[in-house]
């Protein structure tokens, strides 16, 4: 734990105990959004699931990174990580995007992705409010991984005919944010 | 539809097998199954049995998240115009 670093959060006003508890569910969140994002890449197959493979993959290995990097701020925050992993996955801020009955309704998958990276932009969006100009090591990180979460919500949203996202795909590494945190 | 006071809402705090429902602008919602209620507890901060209409004000979404849930009930208020209007 990073003693000080705690008291200076705790100072600033922040209920740390709470904030920690949020941290953990969002990093069961990403580490579970990893998993069954793993299942959903499987699944993208044939003309259409091809062509969304490639961005579902980013995001898959993004999330974990996020996970990677949720996890030293929780320690140094005095937290932890639940021994069991059931219970971890049953306390994620996100609910579990699992695969759809039909998974060649591509549709449906495009769905199930946008909505857990929306979930997820709500769930850092309510952090960096709680954080801002409190707390600032994780309003950055919480900062960091928003960005990216947004990013994944427009590519998956662009696909569903909502509107283009303006971006073009990863250009080299993933979790440009992100990385920092991850060195 | 049931009618509720905010005290009888707050029994259905998600604890202990008892229902989550959360009240939002005179109405009462359940959200037992929801994956994000489990417990009674929402996102570390929030609890069931409670009126979160001015929560949801300050909330990273809007109270149309609330809308896939069964209202099981409106909250009985002394000014009428908290009671909502039949669809």
């Amino acid at each position: 734990m990073a003693r000080v670093a705690r008291e200076m959060v705790e100072k600033a006003g922040i209920n740390v105990d709470q904030l920690v508890k949020l941290l953990v569910k969002n990093a069961a969140a990403e580490l579970t959004t990893y998993y069954y994002y793993t299942i959903l890449r499987c699944n993208l197959i044939g003309l259409e699931g091809e062509g969304i493979k490639e961005i579902a993959e980013v995001a898959r290995i993004e999330d974990r990174n996020h996970f990677e990097a949720l996890v030293p701020r929780i320690y140094e925050l005095g937290g932890n990580l639940p021994e069991d992993m059931k219970t971890f996955h049953d306390i994620s801020a996100c609910p579990p995007a699992k695969l759809p009955k039909d998974p060649t309704d591509i549709k449906a998958m495009l769905t199930v992705l946008v909505e857990a990276e929306r979930c997820a932009v709500r769930g850092y969006t309510h952090i960096c409010n709680l954080t801002a100009g409190k707390d600032h090591r994780t309003y950055d990180l919480s900062q960091a991984i928003l960005n990216e979460e947004i990013e994944h919500e427009s590519w998956f949203s662009e696909f569903l005919g909502e509107g283009p996202s303006g971006h073009f795909m990863r250009r080299g590494e993933s979790s440009p944010f992100v990385s920092k945190f991850l060195r | 539809m049931k009618v509720f006071t905010k005290e009888e809402v707050a029994q259905y705090n998600g604890k202990n097998g008892n229902p989550a429902y959360v009240i939002y602008k005179g109405k009462v919602y359940d959200v037992s199954a929801s994956f994000l209620w489990k417990d009674g507890t929402h996102q570390v901060l929030h609890s069931a049995g409670v009126d979160l209409t001015n929560a949801l004000e300050q909330a990273p979404h809007g109270g149309d998240v609330l809308e896939k849930f069964p209202v099981v009930g409106i909250i009985l208020s002394s000014g009428r115009s908290q009671t909502p209007s039949k669809p």
